[in-house]
C-alpha cells in the first residue's frame, strides 16, 4: 500500500513539474510597426531607438535593469569592488554567440576596446563616464576599469547599448557588422531591408527562457495615422509610438491592450537664467504660477505622458519628488503678484513693461522631436499671454534649435528640450544640466544656472561609490534647484505601446530603449 | 467683343473672380469678420465639433476654426501674391536679358536656371529659412524663387519668338534701340500669356506654402496659416476630422478660385491660347 | 540629330557640377551638420571632434567639393554620414520605389486622362463633359498630402480594401499612384480636351465629315494624331512635376523612394547622400527634357512655336 501511495506521489509531483503543454503557445510571427528605420544595429554606430529596440534583443550586456529599475545579472552573475575604480565581474558559463562561438572574458574585453579606443569611438563613449575599459583575469572574470572613482558605473553597464558583441563576427564581417550584429540573445538577426523592415528570430541555442514566437519583424510606417491604421486592420500586432488621441478608444477596445508605464524623459520649457529679465527669481517663479500644467497634461497629452515632479524621471537612481504642484501651483494672480514685485507693471497693450521695455521674451522650439513639443509650447505662450508675458515663438527644424542649444551664446529667453536620464542614475543628469562648468558646449547646462553649493553636491555625489550617500546628497541638491527652477518641467514620458489584446506576455519598461521581447507571445 | 465681355460670359470664371473677392475682403477684414480671437486658447474645450460658440468647431488648442481660416487667408494671399510678384520680376529680368542678349549670356543664364529648377525645393526653403529666419514672409520668398525659373523660359521663349518676327525685324533695321523695341513691341505681346500664368502660379504658390508649413516651415505659432492647420489637424484625422478638412476645403476653394480666373483670362485674352499648357 | 543630343547631354554636366556645388554650399550655410546629429544630445566634444576627423569632414568647403568630383569622375558616389553604406547601394534601394511611383502616376495620368479629355471633346457641354471639367478644376486645387490623407481613411480604415502604407504589392501603389496622378489627370484631360477640340475644327476634319467619312474614323485617324503631339509634350512636363511631387506623396504613405530619402537627408545634413540623390532627380530632369526637346522636332517638323 505505502509503495503504491509513493508511486503516485512521485507521479503527481512529476506530472506538476511538466509544464502545462498550452498555458504558453509558441510560435507566430511578431510585426510591430514605427516610425523611422535604424541608423544601424551595432551600439557602436547608433545609441537611438531605432536601432536600440531590434538590437536589445540580439545582444545582452554583463547587467539589466528589471521594470522596475533595478540592477539584475545577465551574463555576469556576481560582481565585487576591488577599488573605486574597478569592479571584478563572474561571468556566466556555457554561453555561446550567435555564430557558436564561446562567451568569455576576452568578448567583454573586445567589446569594450572596440567601444571606447576604436577610431572613431562608439556613440556610446559619451554616455559611459569615466569607464575606460576591461580586463581579463580569467576565461569567466573580468575586471571593468573606470578612469576615475565613478558611482554610477553598475547602472552604466546595465544600458541597453552596452551588449557585449562577437569577435570573432566583429573581425570577420567588417562594416557588415553593423547590419547584422552578431550578440548572445534571445534573438538573432535574419534580414534588413533598408526603410522597410527588420527581420530577426528565435534564437534556439540560447542559455536562458527561449523566446516564445518564431520571428518578430520591425516595420517603418512614418505616418501616425497610417500606424494606427495597421493596427486596426491587423498589419501590425503592435504600435510604438501610437497617437495619444486615440488612446482613450483603444484602453476601452477589448481588441487592444495598451501597455504603459512612467518613462524616464522629462521634457520642460527652460530657462536662461543668464539673460534677463529671466534672471530674476521672481519673475521665474511667476511664470511657473502661470502655466497650467495639468491643463496640458490633460488636453494636449491627453494621458500620453505623466506630469513632471521634479527636473528628474521617478525610477531614477537618485530622484526626489520636488513637489512641483505644491510649490508652484497654477495661480494666474500669484504671477501677476510676482511680476508686480518684480517691477513689471501692464502696458497699454496689456503687456507687462518696466522702465520702457516690454515683457517680451524670444523662445526657441522644434516641433516634433518630443511628443508634441510644438503643442505644449504653443499652449504655454497663450498662457503667458494672460499674464501679461509676451513671448515669440520660433520653430525651427531640430538640426537649426539643436545647433543653437547646444552652442554659445544663446539668443534667447526660452527654449523647449527634453532630457532623457540615459543611464537611470541622478548623476547623468544633474552634472550636464546644472554644474557651472557645464555650460555649453562643454555640456547641456543650456540654462547657465550656476550654484557652487550644487557643484560641489554633484561632485561629491559622482565620486562616491556609496549609493546612500550620494542619495543624500543629489537630495539636497534638487532641494536647491527645487527654489531657484530654471526650468518648467511639463512633463515626464510615459512608455506607451499599444497591441492588439492576443500579444500576451509582454512587459514594457520605464527606458523606452528596453523593449523587452523574450518573454512576448501571441494567442492565435 | 473685347477681352472683358468675353471674360463675364464665362459663368465659371465669373465664380472664380468672386471667390478671389471674398478671399480678398476676407484678408483685409479679418479683424472684423472674425467672431473670435484667433490665438485665444480653451483647452478644455479642444477638438469641439462644429456648432454653437464654434461655428466650425475648435482645433486642438480650443482655437475656433472658422476665425483662423479667416486669418489664414491674410498668409494665403500674401504667399500667393507676393511670391507671384517675385517671380515675375525675376523672371521678366532674367527671361528679357536671355532672350535678348543671347549667346553666352544666354547660355549660362539658362544653364543657372536648370541648376535652380533640379535643386530640391525643400533644400531652397530651409536655405532661405536658415539666412532669414522662419515665417511666412520668408516662406513667401522661397517660394517666389522657386518660380522665378519657369517664368523665365517663358518669357525668354516668347522673346526669342517676337525678336523674329517681321515688324520687329523692321523696327530694328530702322535703327530703333532695345528698349524701345521690348517696350513697345515685345513686352505688351507676352503680358496676357504673363497675366494668365500669375493666376495659375498664384493657386500653385499657396498649395506650396501649405507643403512647406506641413512639414514644419514657415508661420510662427499663433499665427494660423491653412497649410499648418491641416499638417496638425492629420493627427486626429480619425477622431475629429474637422480640424484638418476645413482648411484643407479653404486651400481647395482659394487654389480653385484662382484657377477659375487663369482659365477664364486664358480663354478671354485669346481663344487660340486654349491649347497650350 | 546626333550631334543635338551630344551637345545637350554635354551641356547638362556643368549643370550637374553647378547642382553638386550650390548643395553643397547651402549645407554648408543651414546649422547644425550631420556630425552633431547623429552623435545626439549626449556626445561630448571630442566624440564629435573624432567622428569628423575620421569622415573627412573637417576639410574645408573647397577641398571637400574636389575630392566629391573627383570620386564622381570615377563613378563613385561616396559613402553615406548617417549610415556609412555606399550612397549607390542606398540610391539603388530607393530608386527603383520612385521609378515605380511615377510611371504608375504618368500611366494614369495618361490613360484616365486622354480618355476622359476626348469623350468630353466628343460630346461637349455634356452631362460627362461638365463633370470631368469641374472634377478636372477640383483636382488640380487639391493638395497633394490632403488627399493622401483622405484616400488613406476612405479605401484603408473605412472600406479596407488596400493596405495603408509601405510597398511591397501592387495594392500598395493604387493609392499613392493615384494620389499622385491627380492633378496631372486633370491636368492631362483639359489638355486633351482642348487639342482634340481643336483639331476637330479644323478644315479639313469637316471635309473629311462632309465626304461621308465616319465620325471614329474621323476621330482616330486625324484628330488624335495631331492632338498627340501636344498632349506627349505635356506628358513629359509632367513627368517632372511627378517626380517632385513625389516627395508627399512618399512621406504620407510611407513609399521608401528617393524623395524621402531625399527629405531624410536634407534634415540629418547628410550631404554626401543628399548629392547622390540630388543628381538622380537632377540626371532623370535632363533626359526628360532631352526626349521632350527631341519630340517637338521629331514629331512634326511642321509645329511652330509662335508665343
Amino acid at each position: 500500500m505505502r509503495r503504491v501511495l509513493t508511486g503516485v506521489l512521485v507521479l503527481g509531483l512529476l506530472a506538476a513539474l511538466v509544464p502545462s503543454a498550452d498555458a504558453q503557445k509558441r510560435g507566430g510571427t511578431l510585426t510591430i510597426v514605427r516610425p523611422t528605420d535604424p541608423v544601424s544595429l551595432d551600439p557602436n554606430l547608433e545609441t537611438t531607438a531605432p536601432g536600440a529596440w531590434v538590437y536589445f534583443n540580439m545582444l545582452e550586456g554583463l547587467l539589466t535593469l528589471d521594470e522596475k529599475m533595478q540592477v539584475k545579472p545577465l551574463l555576469a552573475t556576481s560582481y565585487e569592488v576591488m577599488s573605486p575604480t574597478k569592479v571584478r565581474f563572474k561571468l556566466r558559463p556555457g554561453v555561446k554567440f550567435h555564430d557558436g562561438t564561446p562567451f568569455n572574458a576576452e568578448a567583454v574585453r573586445f567589446t569594450f576596446d572596440r567601444a571606447l579606443n576604436g577610431k572613431p569611438p562608439a556613440r556610446w563613449a559619451s554616455l559611459a563616464g569615466s569607464l575606460s575599459g576591461a580586463e581579463v583575469v580569467d576565461n569567466l572574470t573580468v575586471d571593468v576599469i573606470t578612469k576615475e572613482p565613478y558611482g554610477p558605473i553598475l547602472r552604466t553597464l546595465a544600458m541597453y547599448c552596452m551588449g557585449i558583441v562577437s569577435p570573432t563576427a566583429v573581425q570577420k564581417m567588417g562594416a557588415d557588422f553593423s547590419r547584422a550584429p552578431v550578440g548572445t540573445g534571445p534573438f538573432k538577426f535574419v534580414e534588413w531591408k533598408t526603410n522597410t523592415h527588420v527581420i530577426i528570430e528565435r534564437n534556439n541555442d540560447y542559455w536562458g527562457d527561449k523566446a516564445l514566437v518564431d520571428r518578430v519583424v520591425f516595420k517603418v510606417v512614418p505616418e501616425e495615422g497610417a500606424r494606427m491604421i495597421a493596427l486596426q486592420t491587423g498589419d501590425a500586432d503592435m504600435v510604438l509610438f501610437p497617437s495619444p488621441a486615440q488612446l482613450p478608444a483603444l484602453r476601452k477596445d477589448p481588441k487592444f491592450t495598451v501597455h504603459e508605464t512612467t518613462g524616464i524623459r522629462v521634457v520642460f520649457a527652460g530657462f536662461h537664467a543668464g539673460l534677463p529679465p529671466l534672471d530674476d527669481v521672481r519673475v521665474r517663479q511667476a511664470l511657473l504660477h502661470a502655466v497650467d500644467r495639468k491643463a496640458i497634461l490633460d488636453n494636449i497629452m491627453e494621458g500620453s505622458a505623466g506630469p513632471a515632479l521634479g527636473v528628474l524621471a521617478p525610477g531614477v537612481f537618485g530622484y526626489k519628488d520636488m513637489q512641483l504642484d505644491r510649490l508652484y501651483p497654477f495661480d494666474r494672480a500669484r504671477a501677476k503678484t510676482l511680476l508686480s514685485q518684480a517691477g513689471w507693471t501692464p502696458g497699454p497693450d496689456g503687456i507687462l513693461t518696466k522702465g520702457g521695455q516690454r515683457l517680451s521674451l524670444s523662445w526657441l522650439a522644434a516641433r516634433g522631436r518630443y511628443p508634441k513639443d510644438g503643442e505644449i509650447t504653443e499652449a504655454i505662450q497663450a498662457m503667458f499671454k494672460e499674464v501679461g508675458v509676451e513671448a515669440k515663438v520660433q520653430v525651427l527644424e531640430w538640426a537649426a534649435v539643436f545647433q543653437q542649444v547646444r552652442g554659445n551664446p544663446l539668443n534667447h529667453h526660452m527654449f523647449t528640450l527634453g532630457w532623457v536620464t540615459s543611464n537611470a542614475d541622478a548623476d547623468y543628469s544633474l552634472y550636464a544640466l546644472f554644474h557651472s562648468k557645464q555650460v555649453p558646449p562643454a555640456g547641456w547646462n543650456t540654462s547657465r544656472y550656476a550654484n557652487p553649493r550644487v557643484d560641489t553636491l554633484v561632485e561629491q555625489a559622482r565620486r562616491s561609490l556609496n549609493q546612500t550617500e550620494r542619495e543624500k546628497l543629489y537630495g539636497e541638491a534638487q532641494d536647491i534647484l527645487a527654489k531657484e527652477m530654471v526650468w518648467i518641467p511639463v512633463y515626464t514620458t510615459k512608455e506607451i505601446i499599444a497591441s492588439r489584446a492576443n500579444v500576451k506576455g509582454f512587459q514594457i519598461h520605464p527606458v523606452e530603449y528596453n523593449l523587452t521581447l523574450g518573454k512576448t507571445w501571441i494567442d492565435k | 467683343m473685347t477681352a472683358w465681355t468675353r471674360f463675364c460670359r464665362n459663368r465659371l470664371a465669373l465664380l472664380g473672380l468672386a471667390l478671389v473677392l471674398v478671399l480678398t475682403l476676407s484678408a483685409l477684414l479679418a479683424p472684423w469678420l472674425a467672431p473670435l480671437d484667433p490665438a485665444r486658447q480653451s483647452l478644455i474645450e479642444k477638438r469641439a465639433r462644429p456648432g454653437g460658440k464654434y461655428l466650425l468647431g475648435a482645433d486642438e488648442f480650443g482655437r475656433d476654426i472658422l476665425s483662423r481660416v479667416i486669418y489664414g487667408s491674410r498668409v494665403a494671399l500674401l504667399v500667393g501674391v507676393l511670391s507671384m510678384v517675385i517671380a515675375l520680376v525675376g523672371g521678366l529680368l532674367l527671361g528679357t536679358l536671355a532672350g535678348f542678349a543671347g549667346g553666352w549670356l544666354d547660355a549660362v543664364l539658362m544653364r543657372g536656371v536648370e541648376i535652380l529648377l533640379a535643386f530640391p525645393y525643400l533644400l531652397l526653403a530651409l536655405a532661405i529659412v536658415a539666412v532669414l529666419g522662419p515665417g511666412a514672409l520668408n516662406t513667401t520668398i522661397a517660394v517666389g524663387i522657386w518660380g522665378v525659373p519657369a517664368v523665365t523660359r517663358i518669357v525668354r521663349g516668347s522673346v526669342l519668338a517676337l525678336r523674329e518676327t517681321e515688324y520687329v525685324g523692321a523696327a530694328r533695321a530702322l535703327g530703333s534701340p532695345a528698349a524701345a523695341l521690348l517696350r513697345r513691341h515685345i513686352l505688351p505681346n507676352i503680358v496676357p500669356g504673363l497675366i494668365v500664368y500669375a493666376t495659375l502660379f498664384m493657386a500653385n504658390a499657396i498649395l506650396l506654402e501649405a507643403a512647406l508649413s506641413f512639414l514644419g516651415l514657415g508661420v510662427q505659432p499663433p499665427t494660423a496659416s491653412w497649410g499648418l492647420m491641416v499638417s496638425t489637424g492629420r493627427d486626429v484625422l480619425l477622431v475629429a476630422p474637422h480640424v484638418a478638412t476645413v482648411p484643407g476645403l479653404a486651400i481647395m476653394l482659394a487654389v480653385l478660385a484662382f484657377n477659375l480666373v487663369g482659365d477664364g483670362l486664358r480663354d478671354a485674352l485669346d481663344p487660340r491660347l486654349r491649347g497650350s499648357a | 540629330m546626333l550631334t543635338f543630343i551630344v551637345r545637350r547631354l554635354l551641356f547638362a554636366v556643368p549643370v550637374l557640377l553647378g547642382v553638386v556645388f550650390v548643395v553643397m554650399l547651402t549645407i554648408d550655410l543651414l546649422p547644425g551638420d550631420a556630425v552633431t546629429l547623429m552623435l545626439g544630445e549626449h556626445a561630448t566634444k571630442d566624440a564629435v571632434a573624432a567622428l569628423r576627423e575620421h569622415l573627412g569632414l573637417d576639410k574645408s568647403f573647397a577641398v571637400r567639393y574636389v575630392d566629391y568630383v573627383g570620386r564622381l569622375a570615377h563613378g563613385d558616389l561616396g559613402r553615406s554620414i548617417q549610415q556609412n553604406r555606399p550612397v549607390a547601394a542606398e540610391l539603388a534601394d530607393a530608386w527603383p520605389a520612385t521609378l515605380q511611383l511615377t510611371i504608375a502616376a504618368l500611366v494614369i495620368a495618361a490613360a484616365v486622362g486622354v480618355a476622359a479629355g476626348v469623350v468630353s471633346a466628343v460630346w461637349p457641354n455634356s452631362l460627362f463633359d461638365a463633370l470631368a471639367r469641374l472634377g478636372s478644376l477640383f483636382g488640380l486645387s487639391m493638395p497633394i498630402f490632403w488627399t493622401g490623407l483622405v484616400l488613406i481613411v476612405v479605401f484603408s480604415l473605412w472600406l479596407n480594401w488596400l493596405p495603408v502604407g509601405g510597398a511591397g504589392s501592387l495594392s500598395h501603389l493604387v493609392l499613392p499612384a493615384m494620389t499622385l496622378a491627380l492633378p496631372s489627370v486633370a491636368m492631362v484631360s483639359r489638355m486633351t480636351r482642348s487639342a482634340v477640340l481643336d483639331v476637330l475644327g479644323e478644315d479639313y476634319v469637316r471635309t473629311a465629315r462632309a465626304k461621308g467619312v465616319g465620325e471614329w474614323w474621323v476621330l482616330g485617324k486625324h484628330a488624335l494624331r495631331n492632338a498627340f503631339i501636344p498632349i506627349l509634350t505635356l506628358l513629359g512636363l509632367q513627368s517632372g512635376q511627378l517626380m517632385g511631387g513625389a516627395v508627399l506623396t512618399e512621406t504620407v504613405f510611407a513609399w521608401p523612394g528617393l524623395g524621402r530619402l531625399m527629405v531624410k537627408a536634407i534634415f540629418a545634413r547628410d550631404y554626401i547622400l543628399l548629392q547622390g540623390a540630388v543628381l538622380v532627380f537632377a540626371l532623370a530632369f535632363v533626359v526628360v527634357n532631352l526626349l521632350v526637346d527631341l519630340s517637338y522636332g521629331l514629331l512634326d517638323p511642321r509645329v511652330s512655336r509662335q508665343g
